[in-house]
């Protein structure tokens, strides 16, 4: 520290009261302007290494195409559930965010006024790049009928089963069609030596450790196509939760069957999920019920490895029949939603500027720039559609990882394809679309999507988890039968009932 | 501001009335020490902004809190929150699990971080016990994120070195990351590698002040080894060892959330959720900001309790405790 003169014991007052002002000043109002904004703040979670920086020329083309200039806060998305709800209390509160999911600080926010209800102006027809192409989807992205966001639409059928070609191959068999056919194949894939080294050193399915319920696990897609509905099942109009039906325990017995068999890999209670592809691509299992784009990454993987051979690894299965009929597991067909809070924007006027900008967010060419990046220098153009530079990876990466979570694309998907290296590839891109319109025929929608039951929405996650939590422990065996149903009765006295109760009366009131 | 710096002033258990004579030598003292209050103002300011300031907001715990509607604007529901977690059926399970995992750190690591530092002290080559010592603080420099993804890597099963030497050991080809029986013995190991090579510092400072003339005396005398320390060393370093230990009861709620949420997973959950894992999960996961803030408030004021518990127990067998 240098001398301090002499003079400083009197501005140690001084100091004091600077700290004191700083204080004061954090707790109050950050002072929005009733002015015309002249700048749009983004808060939105990105997955790639790095998010994109200040000088990002995505930013610059689409703040020209917006009319505003952006400005967005990237957040890891592994952080992004936490971060929301500490901005949601705090005082920097940006114009736009991406609200990952209905809990509890955004449902009672969003119910005290401190996000704009966009349902008359989505539906006003001004912003026509964000009427969507599928209202159940708005519906159910909906707190109980009131739209607060604009969705982020996704595929809605994704769930597949992916399988070892080579092994399938070798043991002379085929991907399966029921869930007998996915138990035999299990099996043979552990026992029968899939890969022929003489050597026990396989097994069948490999299944992660997952946390939530109904959100596109293993275990979900195996209940639903046991015919265990999707989180609720309608039952002669009244709404009953999916685990509470025979058909979800049959499920459970099935796959408590196969771990206890040893035909799933013996970590599943504790495997991270983002080393779901490694023990495929050693050889270890040969099995993953994931979404189909898994099948596309795996291709990739194989290809480094062997680039001759790597066109006989990857089967890509449709979704199964079950012992009581056909169900195909669909998504909630969006992921999250592009929320405005009152705090930043706090008139009609700007909520139009507002709700302006993300309709020009959504078109073709905005769309172009959010998925691919910036044409002739990131990629190019060719016959069969958009080819990444090499050289550029990072800056993909980026884009593909970044920006892309800003898209809603809720009135369509325009941007350009994907060239393929391959045939194999290109192949596969079309299996992926008919296996789509295959099962979107049996798809099993959440009746209760949209509905927001107090008790779920200060409680949910502690009651998902009592579920998550039992079924493990039922498939590990530490649980017994009478140990589900006594899982499920404590679901049901901390709140489940009244959940139950909740639901259908919103069920009665908004059909 | 300046109250602080007179209540600061003022001796322990003295409370004469601030007469102006008394008034004009704290003036006297404040030009006088100019400096020390000056040295002292950061530490004032991170109590203030970190400590005090909150408490402001500690208040949403008796309302109902939605940040759009501000501290102000919320709705006051008095101890509702404080009833609803009480009356819990997780509470029991919460407050047995929080008192294991804080009990086997207080009973089995802290006496261990006590016979770390008699061995180290017994180390007669100087080189060797500098080279012991910052070998074994080495572990508290690394996160809990590390030193679980190390324990993930040695208890895998199949193939973790550790995974293997244990089962061949017990006889065992349990999954020991998410045995519900392995979760606490693995808490621990982890807890006594990480911190107890850390926690001797102050042991061993308060060693070196222990008078060389005691022991010199004692060997005189013919004492051996273990009588000297049983003796001299122990009874000399006796009120360290109170108020590090008054000090770690009132944490003793405090399990530490990151070590303990990485290591819970659905098969060991009913052993490892604990208050500080709840709060995260009930407040910042689902945005109950008033209920978490309601339960970590009741966590405070048992340690509270505790803590002053404690010093009086200490005083009572006749230690000095902290105040």
């Amino acid at each position: 520290m240098p001398v301090l003169p002499t003079t400083v014991s009197k501005r140690i007052p001084l100091a004091v009261l600077a700290a004191g002002s700083l204080v004061l000043g954090a707790c109050s109002d950050g002072g929005a302007s009733q002015e015309p904004l002249e700048s749009l703040t983004i808060m939105a979670p990105f997955f790639s290494p790095t998010p994109p920086g200040e000088d990002d020329p995505i930013d610059e083309a689409l703040s020209e195409i917006a009319g505003l200039d952006l400005s967005v806060q990237w957040v890891p998305n592994s952080d992004y559930g936490a971060k929301t709800n500490t901005v949601l209390a705090g005082d920097d509160i940006p114009d736009v965010m991406v609200i990952q999911g209905k809990d509890q600080a955004f449902v009672q926010t969003a119910e005290a006024g401190g996000f704009w209800d966009l349902t008359e102006h989505l539906a006003s027809g001004d912003y026509p790049n964000l009427v969507t192409e599928n209202p159940e989807v708005q519906e159910a992205s909906s707190v109980n009928g009131k739209v607060y966001g604009v969705y982020r639409a996704r595929d809605v059928i994704r769930a597949s089963v992916i399988v070892r070609q080579d092994w399938l191959d070798n043991l002379g068999l085929a991907l399966p069609e029921t869930t007998d056919d996915l138990y035999e194949l299990a099996r043979a894939f552990t026992e029968d030596d899939p890969d022929g080294n003489g050597e026990d050193d396989t097994y069948g399915m490999i299944n992660p450790a997952w946390g939530g319920l109904g959100n596109g696990s293993p275990y979900d897609a195996m209940e639903v196509w046991h015919g265990s509905g999707n989180l609720w099942r309608d039952e002669g109009g009244e709404l009953v939760p999916s685990f509470t039906t025979p058909e979800w325990n049959q499920a459970l017995q099935y796959e408590r069957d196969l771990v206890q068999n040893g035909y799933v890999n013996p970590d599943y209670a504790t495997m991270d999920p983002a080393t779901w592809n490694e023990p495929f691509l050693n050889g270890e299992g040969g099995i993953i019920l994931d979404v189909q784009s898994r099948a596309i990454e795996l291709v990739k993987l194989f290809k480094e490895q062997d680039p001759e051979n790597f066109d006989q690894y990857v089967a890509l299965g449709g979704q199964l029949d079950g012992p009581n009929g056909t169900f195909a597991m669909p998504t909630a067909g969006y992921s999250g939603f592009l929320a405005v809070p009152r705090s930043g924007v706090q008139n009609e006027d700007q909520l139009k500027q507002v709700l302006t900008a993300l309709n020009e967010l959504n078109t073709t060419e905005a769309q172009n720039l959010m998925n691919h990046g910036i044409e002739g220098d990131n990629y190019t153009l060719e016959e069969g559609g958009v080819v990444f530079d090499p050289a550029k990876q990072d800056f993909t990466d980026q884009v593909t990882g970044a920006w892309a979570q800003l898209g809603t694309n809720v009135a369509g998907y325009n941007a350009h394809p994907f060239q393929r290296e391959t045939e194999f590839e290109t192949a596969l891109d079309q299996l992926r679309l008919d296996l789509m319109a295959e099962d979107v025929a049996n798809a099993v929608y959440n009746p209760a999507a949209g509905f927001v039951s107090p008790t779920y929405t200060t409680s949910g996650a502690q009651l998902d988890t009592i579920i998550v939590d039992a079924r493990i422990q039922y498939i590990a065996g530490q649980i017994d039968d009478a140990g589900l149903q006594a899982a499920i009765e404590t679901w049901r006295s901390s709140g489940g009932d009244d959940v139950i109760q909740e639901v259908n009366d919103l069920y009665a009131e908004l059909n | 501001m300046t109250t602080a710096l007179e209540v600061d002033r003022e001796p322990p258990g003295a409370r004469t009335p601030r007469t102006p004579a008394r008034r004009r030598r704290f003036r006297a003292d404040a030009v006088r020490y100019r400096w020390l209050f000056f040295l002292m103002l950061p530490g004032i300011l991170y109590f203030v902004l970190f400590r005090f300031w909150p408490m402001y907001g500690a208040r949403i715990a008796f309302k109902n809190y939605i940040p759009f509607l501000g501290i102000e604007g919320s709705e006051w529901v008095g101890l509702t929150h404080f009833q609803e977690f009480l009356s819990n059926p997780d509470f029991p399970r919460l407050l047995q699990n929080t008192l294991i995992v804080a009990g086997l750190s207080l009973f089995i690591a802290f006496p261990l971080t006590i016979v770390l530092a008699l061995l180290l002290n017994e180390l007669r080559l100087n080189i060797l016990k500098r080279t012991v010592q910052t070998l074994v603080y080495i572990p508290h420099f690394l996160s809990w994120t590390v030193v679980v993804s190390i324990t993930a890597l040695l208890f895998a099963i199949g193939n973790g070195p550790l995974w293997t030497f244990f089962g061949w050991l017990l006889g065992t080809d349990a999954n020991m990351l998410a045995d519900p029986d392995w979760f606490r013995p693995l808490i621990l190991m982890q807890e006594v590698w990480k911190n107890t090579g850390w926690g001797t510092i102050i042991f061993l400072a308060a060693l070196a002040g222990v008078d060389q003339e005691q022991y010199e005396a004692a060997v005189i005398d013919g004492a051996g080894r273990w009588q000297r320390v049983w003796h001299i060393t122990i009874p000399s370093i006796l009120p360290t060892i109170v108020v590090l230990l008054i000090l770690q009861t009132g944490q003793i709620l405090n399990t530490g959330f990151e070590q303990i949420y990485l290591m819970s997973n659905s098969l060991n959950r009913t052993v490892a959720d604990v208050f500080d894992t709840y709060v995260y999960f009930a407040g910042i996961e689902q945005g109950a900001y008033s209920y978490a803030t309601a339960v970590g408030l009741f966590k405070a004021i048992v340690g509270l309790v505790l803590i002053f518990g404690t010093n009086w127990l200490a005083k009572r067998f006749n230690q000095q405790g902290i105040f």
